[in-house]
């Protein structure tokens, strides 16, 4: 069978070619026109279906460059999560556009490092800190976490003049359901034997679906599908038929953190899992509807995020477990970001479980945004695949 | 068939030939900027049918000289594990990485860890420690081995640990006790990335850092058991990438 190359991109806007952040810039800037608010969002536990639905548009803020470090190092210690550094890096140099567009900033308590930035950066634009329950099988956390969806709305009617009702919110929670469930079958293709579809096309489609409401962007995504569906009857697939199949865990990845996938690729496998907050993470979960209490019901879906700032996140092992049945990878790396303890103690657990329950190889990696490591890291990765 | 194994280091490139049986010669040069330069120069007068390379310059190798290029995880694994077979924990340190691997009675990797980015507790770190102290390698090797106990040496970082050695001269320790010390500091750190992959016997230490008898030595005592370093343990990255391509080349008949 002849290789086919070059199937019809995923998207043919004005932003093809570009980094995914314009096409998104061009969104929130597009919103803002008419009339909306922004909210500038750090981290995948910001209430999103509540944004939506307020006629705020949320934006997710620059965190990935290397560039931006060094100026950050001015105030924070240098032996810190690259992510915590580099979105700091942004907002003090004024080089994120996201964040210069923000009405508002929503935080929360997640790790000790973006807890302690958040203080360092509040009196720049007006930032809420949503406490973070982080026993989320605790029966209070769910209450905790709903008051706190609750007081961050009032937060951002006071800072926006926007505000809500709770019809508005439970359709915004059908909206998300129907977008997740799009997103879900696109990811279906990544999933196929050989995948028909790239770690770099399924970035685009997530970075944009993220930040736009799914009445906003499901036509497109059923283009996706559409084209993806042509991608299969044609023969076409991505990378080679021996390129291993390589599921990568762990710290979100993107910008110069995508060196990660990169490699992989260079070594000549294929990513076709992203268990990360910047990869599949918000899409594999759904919202009760028609609850009653809609607020409550994104409180639970919430709480429900395998990240490892909860204790003791044995969700994340369960959710692999999908992952793995279905995305069939041939290895697992769990990247790590520099000096990120709760991905990189759970590293241990999340390897064990990988081998001894899959008996799958593993590779922990753990780095920063710089390329200093890129030819140590091709070495391991190649082991792990000469290990397959 | 002769087959050649070349394996690109940061500080030096072997160069093994091999008829399937023995080794029929090996070459080891000092690496410098211009590493395909100095491969071309060794493979000047040798012949052979077919080569595979390893090391950090393997990629750049084997796009110069279209060859197969293999981790050097697996060509230690291979040529560790052909020299001594009942071998199951190699510890391979080298010029810029230090690596420990656990392989199964077949000769398969089971586990392996590598060091950081840096440079601690590899071969460039002794010979940072010993330029420190004005010593040649082997002065520095004498002197550590002849110290009945060692200066502690608290940083592992490169550059600190430099300016740690230097202090503790200046404030009066014994040249012999720092050489132990900073000898100790590798053996440390060597043994936690073997713990890392879980210790079995037999243990085969390589790469060019197996040379000192002192690190050897450490470790046994460290571990309260034997370990086994081959004849010319730098060259055995190279002979596994020689060993490698006869398996494909049996793979492909
Ligand atoms: S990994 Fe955790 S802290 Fe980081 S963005 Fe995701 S949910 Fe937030
Ligand atoms: S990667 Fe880890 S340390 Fe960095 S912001 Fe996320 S949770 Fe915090």
């Amino acid at each position: 069978m002849n290789k086919i190359v070059n199937p019809e991109p995923l998207f043919n806007d004005e932003f093809v070619g570009e980094p995914p952040a314009k096409r998104v810039l061009g969104h929130v800037q597009a919103k803002r026109e008419q009339g909306a608010a922004v909210a500038g969002i750090y981290c995948g536990y910001a209430p999103m279906e509540l944004i939506h639905a307020m006629n705020i548009v949320p934006a997710v803020l620059c965190a990935f460059s290397n560039a931006q470090i060094e100026a950050a190092e001015e105030h924070l210690p240098a032996n810190l999560c690259p992510l915590i550094k580099s979105s700091y890096g942004f907002v003090i140099r004024d080089t994120c556009p996201f964040y210069a567009v923000s009405d508002v900033v929503i935080a929360e308590t997640t790790c000790d490092g973006k807890k302690k930035m958040f203080e360092l950066m509040s009196h720049i634009r007006p930032l809420y800190v949503m406490d973070l329950p982080q026993v989320p099988e605790e029966k209070e956390a769910r209450e905790e976490w709903k008051s706190m969806i609750l007081k961050v709305q009032s937060f951002m009617e006071k800072h926006t003049g926007k505000n809500t009702t709770e019809e508005k919110i439970e359709a915004s929670i059908k909206d998300t359901n129907r977008k997740n469930a799009l997103m879900r079958k696109i990811f279906g293709f990544a999933a196929m034997q050989p995948p028909v579809v790239s770690w770099a096309e399924l970035y685009d489609v997530i970075f944009i679906a993220m930040a736009a409401k799914g009445e906003e962007i499901n036509p497109r995504l059923e283009d996706i599908i559409v084209k993806l569906e042509k991608r299969v009857e044609s023969g076409y697939f991505h990378g080679d038929l021996k390129s291993p199949r390589v599921m990568v865990t762990g710290c979100p990845v993107g910008g110069d953190a995508l060196k990660i996938f990169k490699i992989v690729e260079e070594m000549g496998g294929v990513v076709v899992a992203l268990d990360s907050c910047t990869g599949m993470k918000a899409f594999m979960d759904d919202i009760s509807e028609d609850t009653g209490d809609p607020v409550g019901a994104i409180a639970e879906r919430y709480l429900r995020i395998p990240c490892s700032c909860m204790t003791p996140n044995s969700r994340r092992l369960t959710t692999m477990d999908k992952i793995i049945e279905n995305f069939k990878p041939d290895a697992v790396v769990d990247f790590v970001l520099h000096a990120c303890h709760s991905y990189n103690i759970e590293s241990y657990k999340v390897g064990e479980h990988v081998k001894n329950k899959h008996n799958i190889p593993f590779l922990k990696v753990v780095t920063d945004y710089s390329d200093g490591d890129v030819e140590q890291i091709k070495t391991r990765v190649q082991a792990l695949f000469e290990s397959i | 068939m002769i087959s050649a194994g070349i394996d690109i280091g940061s500080r030096t490139i072997k160069l093994v030939l091999h008829d399937g049986a023995d080794i029929i010669s090996s070459e080891v040069r000092p690496n410098s900027y211009n590493a395909i330069d100095i491969c071309r120069e060794m493979l000047k007068d040798v012949s052979y049918d077919g080569i595979v390379s390893t090391g950090y310059g393997r990629h750049l190798f084997s796009r110069h000289f279209n060859c197969e290029a293999i981790s050097e995880i697996k060509a230690f694994t291979l040529g560790a594990f052909h020299t001594i077979p009942d071998c199951r924990t190699i510890l391979d340190i080298g010029g810029q990485d230090t690596k420990a691997i656990s392989i199964d009675e077949k000769g398969k990797i089971s586990k392996f860890e590598m060091n950081d980015k840096c440079a601690a507790g590899t071969g460039k770190f002794l010979e940072i420690m010993a330029n420190a102290l004005e010593f040649t390698m082997d002065e520095f090797i004498e002197s550590a081995s002849s110290a009945e106990k060692g200066e502690p040496i608290n940083s592992m970082c490169t550059v600190f640990a430099e300016s740690e050695v230097i202090s503790l001269i200046g404030r009066g320790a014994l040249r012999d006790e720092v050489s132990l010390g900073i000898h100790h500091a590798i053996v440390k750190r060597s043994v936690s990335l073997m713990k890392r992959v879980s210790i079995r016997d037999s243990i085969v230490f390589v790469g060019g850092v197996a040379n000192n008898r002192c690190v050897r030595s450490l470790i046994e005592k460290d571990l309260g058991t034997k370990v086994s370093v081959p004849e010319n343990p730098q060259i055995i990255g190279a002979l596994g990438c020689a060993l490698h391509k006869f398996k494909t080349a049996a793979d492909s008949i």
